[in-house]
Order: structure tokens, then C-alpha cells, then sequence
């Protein structure tokens, strides 16, 4: 048959071609393949990574790869490891047994360089080259190694890196990883890891008997990570960072008018560079409050009891009613945190004065539902889709669940919001409705500068509030800070609104503990600045003070220079980084 | 010869057999090799993939006789259940599979690679499918791509290029075999010149890298080029008559990860030389030429056909792999038919060549 004498043809054509190759590579090139076996000289040097820059709105850096030395050794060529680790260790700050059992473990590939210690001192540089005649097999490499230029002040906010773990290679297996890869393992390091890892390079090469380079046989550029500018801005988050300073709890800024975050700092905090460190630490530091903290929002909360009571038209302007200190409600007894009671007051004095007994009656009046529906409303209950990893959603109970109307409309109950999400409320109210999304990254530019990614505002929606509502509601707000419970939080010159909110966690037989929070934006009239301070362990009016400090370190430096270096100056548009 | 005669299938089993020696001669070097020394310490011991393999070959013999006496032509109708069921397992390995890439199921104390199925049911399938069908009209034309298409794109999801391709190939040889004519394989051509762009701008950047690197390895000089340039160097060290048994250099120290699988021909060729590769390629030449006789002998359309697809199985497998360690084609994770370590493909294969020998005694429809 004709297609069988074509396929053996086939088959004798292919298995020369096969046979005259191997011709080829074991006889005429037998010279060069037999000596390069015979000397075991061909090794492969692996550059590291470089990952892209994080930079704030203006361009300052956050975060950047720096040089540093590595210790490394090839453990084929280590000649004696008990006689160099013995050396060795008078070098460098290490165990000697320590170094001898790298020096004797097994390893996969003979000729791969195994990093022996990171990031030399320049002492211990000088000497291990001074002696690298003694330590044959053992040498320094240049190497990378991340540094945050503001440590722990932005350690929640950037992450910080790690090897990848087993279930993460499996995750992302088609993503290029490979075991023993560096990645971002939190914050920002963690959401835009595919942006920011770049793509290893280094060489092939053969070398003679000392270890020197003979020739390139191949070679590979590495292509470095892509740049992020975020909308945070490094002067506020530093002044947060210090305002805030040792208190359990956390601080977060945003522009109300776009959604973009201007700082965002959570304490305690992990040291980025070294944060196994942090493990052992109590007062988990590796929690990022801001996202993932989850409590009572308390009389915050009275915002959207006023509303929903206005709009629903459950109370007017000057219904007064009278606060006693306390009522009953069944077999209930409700207190006012003023024991002694407010009088008669309307709610112009009631959201100033924060008067539990006011808002507790008229959340009633209200309904409950219609509280909880007035939070849905508002995105509580939902994570706000900022693009960092792990935020929680908060919760807004159903009716069943809720605890009643009295505890709802000061914002107890089985309410639990984040800081952010309180801070997305505040801002709603600062610009007339609209609710943002918060977002940190503004733009990804790459190596050669080509917009990889540009974040425009998005309004996830806009909440109808009659502008009478509004109005009372705003004059309230600008009251808690001019005559009521937040007058910590105010700046000569500058009118701020707010809200402060206490919520107790725990019952009175473990012991109560209190939140202390407080929630404003500013300029009142014309809000450029929205922010929240929220203290694990503290009074609301702790948190209004320290609201006050960043208030009039960032608006009183933006009058005194007017150069626009803090984000609020510049108009907060895209045009600015 | 007289054996022959009352039994025609003996040739083929014989070399099979001196094949599969051939292979555990060499396995059994590997497992000398300082890499199967530190990656199987789990078991205390580096040749357990040398007996694993044993078990495998006991297994396929088991198997071998059974589809030796099993009347082939039943497969005709068996299909319509072993296609289906193949695809099904593909599906569940994409699903559920094991390791990095998604190749296996595990069954027991055996991982199964449900790819090395697909291969012999795919020429089974073609073969009936085709069977008094006329390939030159466009309908069955199609329906036969069809058919190959299926388990080749779930099979390049793994991913798992090489065997992909592979399928392809063999579905071309027996369109070839039951008579396509040559305008219709340019077609085929063409059809893959011009999906081959759209494909490209639907990938990821790194899913292109990877393509990249398989048809330049040098692209990659620390995975597939170092793979490369080691490979070269341990056969060219080799020479003229090897390093000697167990002596070879290069693979002891574990230059390359899959000196046990993938680049098995390499140990062949450290230790043994080119006097080793002769002899190997004239074995393997042999073997090639009794299948190719199988397919002259038979007057049955279906056995025909299916002789023909197992032909391109085991030609396309050793020309592809051995062209991968001398570096004229890219790396692709195709096993060396009786000789790389790999159960899933032993079983196969022996299951292949009992079909193969069936074939071979009932030449004629009676």
C-alpha cells in the first residue's frame, strides 16, 4: 500500500535525522561537551526581583527595593564546611553550629547559591572579603531588600512581603510563582502583588576552576515591577500616626468629594521589614483595624437615626421632648450617659448634646426597620470595596436580631460597622449624599512609564436626603463640635462638623470595656476632608481630641504655606499626582 | 520461523519486551542518581520508582493478554462508552487534580494521568468513526477534528501542550491513512494559521511567556534552556561508546530534575554512547516496522485504522522526545514509550500492543 512505504519512509527519514544528531553532539562535538561535564562549570546566577515602587499622591516614596549585600555559598564548592564555619563565624554575627548545619544540609541542586545571611552590615562586607582567600565557595552577592520609608506608621496600609506558602502556590500555580518566591503578603504589597512583582532575570554562565565568569551562555533581563501612586498623602499619614501614637485603635482620612483615602493608620503595627518579629506580640498588631474591625458604632450611629426620623417624618425640627436621665420601656430601664438628664430639647440640641433618651424615643417613633433600612441605605452592613485585602462587612442585623429600637437608634444593639465604613457615612453626609467608594491606589505606571491602570472616582450610589434634613442635620453636626460633645476636636479659624460615639462591648460582670470614636469632616460649609478616629479602649472624647491635632496640623499647614502639598489643597482631582 | 506462524503476534510481543528491558536497565541507573536520592528519602530509598514501575509492567501484562484475546472489533461499538467516559475523566481531573499542573487522579496508592487514556481511545474512536465513512467529505472531515478537538483543547487546559499537539498529529496521520486528500490537510494548515493569532491575543501575559519559552527555551536560560544546555552536554559527554553503566556522570549528579522521565534518552547516552543509541534506535526501528506490517497484513477497515493511530503514538512519542534532549524540538513533557518512568503510560501501552497482537492474528472478517 502506498501510505504504509510513505510512512516507513517516514520513519527511516526521522530516526537518521535522530542518529546523525546524536552523531553530531557525541562525536564531532565530543571535545567541548566532554570537558564541560568533566568540569562541572556551567552555573546559573539568578538576579533577585525587583518589585515596583509605592509612592503617595505627590510622588514621595512609601516603599522601594534597595541594594544590600548577601552572604551566599555554592555548596559544591565548599571545600571544608567545618573549617569555614568555623571562620565564618568571627565575621559575622552568626552560631557556628547554626552555620554548619546550612553548610551540611542537603540541597536539591549542587551548584544553586544558597543565601548563608541578608543584608550585611559594611563591616562584616569588608571582612568576609578580606578573607574571601580562606573561604573558598563562600562569597558576598548583591541582593535586594524592601525598605518602608514610614515603618509602622503605614504598615497596615502597605503590607508587607513574604514567601509564598504551600496554599497560596497552589492558588495561584498559574499566576508563574514558584516555591520559595517573595510576595506581598498584606495591605497593598498583598492587592496589587501582580502589579508590583516583577519578572526575575540572571545569567547562565560557564566559569574556570576559581569561580570566574568565562562565558555568558545565556542570559535573561529582568523586567521590574510596576509603580504604585496612591491617593494617600505622606504628611497626613505620618500626622496621624503620631496623633494617634500609642493608643489601641485607628485613623482614617478621605477626600469626601471622590472617595479617595488620604491616610490610614492602625496601631498597634507590625515593623514591615521584620514583621515575624510581630508574632509574638499581644494586641494584635497584624490586624488592620480600619477594614477589619468590627464594632458598635454607637451614638455615630444618631446620624442616620435623625435622618431616617426627618425623613419618615416620624418627629419635626421642633418637636421637644424631655430627657429625665432615664425611662422605661416595659420592664426596661434606658439611661441617658447624663445621669442627671438634659430637660426639654429639640433635635438641634439633642444631636449636639447626644442625648440617648431623645434619639432612643424617636427611634422608636421611627420603627426599627426603618432604622436598619435607613443603614442599609447608607452601605452599612457591606463591605465598601476598597481595594485592600480582608475588609469585613460589618453588620446590620435583621429586625428580629436587632435588639430593639432603643438600643438601634444610638447605635447598639447587634450593629457592628467598621471604621471605615463610619467614615463612608460622614462623608455621605459631607457632600449631599453620595457615597464613594474608598479607594488607595490612584494609578500603576510602568518601569518604562506607560499608564498601566487609572483609577477613576466611582459613586456606588447616592442616598436622597430632603435638603431641610440636610440642613438640620448639618447645623447638629457643626454644634457637636462648637458647643457639644466633640469641642475637642475644634481648629480656631476652621468650622468642623462631627459626631462622637462611645459603644460598650462586653456586659458589666466581665467588665465593660468602651470604644471611643469620632467621626467629622471639614471644612463644614465646603468639606474637603472627612475623618475618623476610633479608639479600641477610650473615651469619644480622647478620639475627638486627636481628631483635633491632625485637624489643625493638616489645615493650618495648608493656610501657613499654600503650597499644596497636603492633599486637600489640591483640589483633590486626578490631575495631580 | 514456525512460532511465528502459529502465533503471528509473537514478533511484536518480543521486541516490546527487549524494549521494556532496555528501559529498566536504564531506570535502574537513574535511581542511582543523587536528585532520587534526596527527593524520595521519604521512602528511605531512591529506587523506588524502580519497583514502582515493575508493578506497573506486571500490571500491563495482565492487561496485555486480555485485549490480546478480547475480539477488537467490538471496540467499534465500545467507543460510544470509552469516549465519553474519557472526556468525563478529563473534566474531573481539571476539576480536581493534583500537584501543580493538573494531570493526575489519584486512585489508591497510584496517581493516573487520565491524558495517557485519552490517547488510545481517541485513535479508537477516530478509527471506528472513520470506518466506512468517506474522509474526503467535508461533514466527516469535521466530525473526525471534532472528535480530536475535544479532548486535545481539555487536555492543553492542564496544561499539557506536548500531548495536546500529540493529538493532533495523530489524528493527521490516520486521516492520511484512510485517505484524505492532500488539498484537505492544507486546509488544516491554514485553519491553524489563522485561530493561532486569535488564540494569541486572548492570553494572559504570562500564559504567552509560557508559550514563549516552549518554542525558544534559550528565552529562559534557568528552566527550560539550563534543562537544554545540561542535556546536550551529558549526551555529547557520552562519545563514542559511554561512560559505562551506572558511571555516568552528569545524570549522578542530578543536572537535570527528570532524568528518571522526561530525559531518559540522556542517561542512554552518557552511559552507553552512540554504540548504545545504534543499538536503541535499531530496536526501536524494528518495533516501528512490525507495527507498520500489521497495518500491511490486515484487510479489516477498522483494524487498519487503528494499528495506524498506535503507530503514531509510539512514532511521534520516541521521534518528539529524543528531538527534545538533542534540542530539535521544544521541551515537551512527552515520555519515552517503554523506557521513561511513568505508570499511566506503560499501562497504556502494553494495553496497545496486546491490542496490536489481537489485530495481528485476526487479520480477515469472518
Amino acid at each position: 500500500m502506498e501510505q504504509e512505504k510513505l510512512l516507513v519512509n517516514l520513519v527511516r527519514v526521522s530516526l537518521a535525522i535522530l542518529l546523525l544528531r546524536c552523531f553530531y553532539l557525541q562525536i564531532i562535538r565530543f571535545p567541548y561537551y566532554s570537558a564541560l561535564s568533566r568540569k562541572q562549570s556551567i552555573r546559573t546566577i539568578e538576579s533577585g526581583i525587583p518589585r515596583g515602587k509605592i509612592l503617595d499622591r505627590n510622588g514621595r516614596v512609601l516603599a522601594e527595593d534597595n541594594p544590600c549585600f548577601d552572604l551566599v555559598f555554592v555548596p559544591y564548592d565548599l571545600k571544608s564546611p567545618a573549617e569555614e564555619a568555623e571562620l565564618l563565624k568571627g565575621y559575622i554575627q552568626m552560631d557556628r553550629d547554626k552555620l554548619r548545619e546550612i553548610f551540611t544540609r542537603r540541597y536539591r541542586n549542587p551548584f544553586d547559591r544558597i543565601v548563608i545571611k541578608k543584608n550585611l552590615s559594611p563591616e562584616e562586607v569588608a571582612v568576609v572579603s578580606e578573607n574571601a582567600f580562606r573561604l573558598p565557595g563562600i562569597f558576598v552577592q548583591t541582593g535586594i531588600r524592601r525598605h518602608y520609608l514610614l515603618g509602622k506608621a503605614a504598615a497596615h496600609l502597605l503590607g508587607h512581603l513574604g514567601e509564598i506558602s504551600e496554599e497560596q502556590l497552589d492558588r495561584w500555580k498559574d499566576r508563574g510563582l514558584k516555591a520559595g518566591d517573595v510576595i506581598g503578603q498584606d495591605g497593598l504589597e498583598r492587592y496589587y502583588d501582580d502589579f508590583l512583582r516583577g519578572l526575575p532575570g540572571g545569567i547562565l554562565v560557564e566559569v574556570d576552576a576559581l569561580g570566574h565568569h568565562r562565558r555568558i551562555l545565556g542570559e535573561k533581563e529582568l523586567r521590574p515591577g510596576h509603580d504604585l501612586y496612591l491617593t494617600v498623602d505622606r504628611t497626613f499619614q505620618e500626622v496621624a500616626a503620631e496623633a494617634l501614637g500609642e493608643n489601641e485603635g485607628c485613623v482614617v482620612a478621605m477626600d469626601p468629594r471622590n472617595g479617595q483615602v488620604l491616610a490610614l493608620v492602625s496601631w498597634p503595627a507590625f515593623d514591615p521589614e521584620n514583621p515575624e518579629k510581630a508574632l509574638a506580640s499581644s494586641g494584635k498588631p497584624f490586624l488592620n483595624r480600619v477594614i477589619q474591625g468590627q464594632y458598635p458604632p454607637g451614638s455615630v450611629f444618631k446620624i442616620v437615626t435623625e435622618i431616617a426620623a426627618l425623613e419618615t417624618m416620624s418627629i419635626e425640627e421642633h418637636d421637644r421632648i424631655e430627657c429625665t436621665g432615664e425611662m422605661v420601656v416595659g420592664d426596661v430601664v434606658f439611661h441617658c450617659w447624663k445621669e442627671e438628664g438634659h430637660g426639654w430639647l429639640d433635635i438641634n440640641l439633642a444631636l449636639p448634646f447626644s442625648c440617648n433618651i431623645f434619639f432612643g424615643t424617636i427611634g422608636m417613633k421611627t420603627g426599627v426597620a426603618r432604622l436598619l433600612d435607613y443603614a442599609r441605605l447608607f452601605h452599612l452592613g457591606q463591605p465598601t470595596g476598597i481595594d485592600l485585602p480582608g475588609e469585613k462587612s460589618g453588620l446590620v442585623p435583621e429586625v428580629n436580631q436587632s435588639g430593639g429600637p432603643l438600643n438601634i437608634a444610638i447605635g447598639q444593639g447587634s450593629l457592628l460597622t467598621t471604621p471605615l465604613q463610619l467614615l463612608s457615612l460622614v462623608a455621605s453626609v459631607a457632600n449631599g449624599g453620595n457615597i464613594w467608594k474608598p479607594y488607595v491606589v490612584k494609578k500603576v505606571i510602568s518601569p518604562t512609564g506607560k499608564l498601566v491602570r487609572d483609577v477613576t472616582p466611582q459613586l456606588l450610589r447616592t442616598v436622597y436626603v430632603t435638603p431641610e434634613t440636610m440642613e438640620v442635620l448639618k447645623r447638629g453636626l457643626k454644634n457637636v463640635v462648637a458647643f457639644g460633645t466633640g469641642s475637642a476636636a475644634a481648629v480656631p479659624g476652621v468650622e468642623v462638623a462631627g459626631k462622637t460615639g462611645t459603644a460598650q462591648r462586653g456586659t458589666s460582670e466581665t467588665g465593660m470595656s468602651t470604644h471611643g470614636a469620632f467621626a467629622c469632616y471639614a471644612p463644614a460649609d465646603n468639606p474637603s476632608l472627612s475623618l475618623v478616629v476610633f479608639l479600641d479602649r477610650g473615651a469619644s472624647k480622647q478620639a475627638a481630641r486627636i481628631a483635633g491635632v491632625i485637624l489643625r496640623k493638616i489645615l493650618l499647614s495648608l493656610e501657613e504655606d499654600g503650597s499644596g502639598e497636603t492633599a486637600v489643597s489640591s483640589g483633590g482631582t486626578d490631575e495631580d499626582f | 520461523m514456525k512460532i511465528s506462524e502459529r502465533s503471528p503476534g509473537q514478533r511484536l510481543l518480543v521486541l516490546t519486551y527487549v524494549l521494556i528491558c532496555f528501559g529498566l536497565v536504564l531506570l535502574f541507573s537513574a535511581s542511582k542518581g543523587t536528585f532520587t536520592r534526596t527527593v524520595s528519602t521519604f521512602k528511605g530509598s531512591g529506587d523506588l520508582f524502580f519497583w514502582q514501575q515493575l508493578v506497573w509492567i506486571v500490571l500491563g501484562t495482565a492487561g496485555l493478554m486480555l485485549t490480546r484475546r478480547f475480539p477488537y472489533r467490538n471496540y467499534r461499538r465500545l467507543v460510544w462508552l470509552l469516549y465519553p467516559l474519557t472526556i468525563l475523566l478529563l473534566l474531573v481531573v481539571l476539576l480536581v487534580g493534583h500537584g501543580r499542573a493538573a494531570r493526575w487522579i489519584r486512585v489508591g496508592p497510584f496517581n493516573f494521568q487520565p491524558a495517557e487514556l485519552a490517547k488510545v481511545v481517541l485513535v479508537l474512536s477516530l478509527a471506528a468513526y472513520l470506518t466506512e465513512r468517506d474522509i474526503n467529505r467535508p461533514a466527516v472531515f469535521a466530525g473526525s477534528l471534532m472528535l480530536t478537538a475535544l479532548p486535545a483543547v481539555l487536555i492543553f487546559k492542564q496544561p499539557n501542550l506536548g500531548t495536546a499537539f500529540l493529538l493532533v498529529l495523530v489524528c493527521l496521520v490516520m486521516m492520511f491513512q484512510a485517505g484524505l486528500a492532500p488539498r484537505r490537510l492544507l486546509v488544516i494548515f491554514i485553519l491553524i494559521l489563522v485561530s493561532s493569532p486569535l488564540l494569541w491575543l486572548t492570553m494572559e501575559p504570562y500564559q504567552k511567556e509560557r508559550i514563549l519559552t516552549f518554542l525558544w527555551p534559550q528565552r529562559d536560560p534557568f528552566g527550560r534552556g539550563y534543562n537544554l544546555l545540561q542535556s546536550k552536554i551529558t549526551i555529547g559527554s557520552g562519545g563514542l561508546i559511554g561512560k559505562g553503566y551506572l558511571h555516568g556522570t552528569q545524570t549522578k549528579l542530578a543536572f537535570l530534575p527528570e532524568y528518571h522521565t522526561d530525559f531518559i534518552f540522556c542517561l542512554l547516552a552518557e552511559e552507553f554512547g552512540l554504540l548504545g543509541v545504534t543499538i536503541f534506535l535499531g530496536l526501536y526501528y524494528l518495533f516501528l516496522k512490525e507495527l507498520l506490517s500489521v497495518v500491511s497484513f490486515t484487510r479489516d477497515e477498522f483494524g487498519r485504522l487503528v494499528t495506524t493511530g498506535l503507530f503514531a503514538i509510539f512514532f511521534l512519542q520516541a521521534v518528539i522526545n529524543i528531538s527534545m534532549t538533542l534540542g530539535l524540538f521544544p521541551v515537551a513533557g512527552i515520555p519515552l514509550p517503554f523506557i521513561s518512568y511513568g505508570g499511566s503510560f506503560m499501562l497504556m501501552a502494553l494495553l496497545a500492543v496486546g491490542l496490536l497482537a489481537n489485530i495481528r492474528e485476526n487479520p480477515v472478517i469472518f
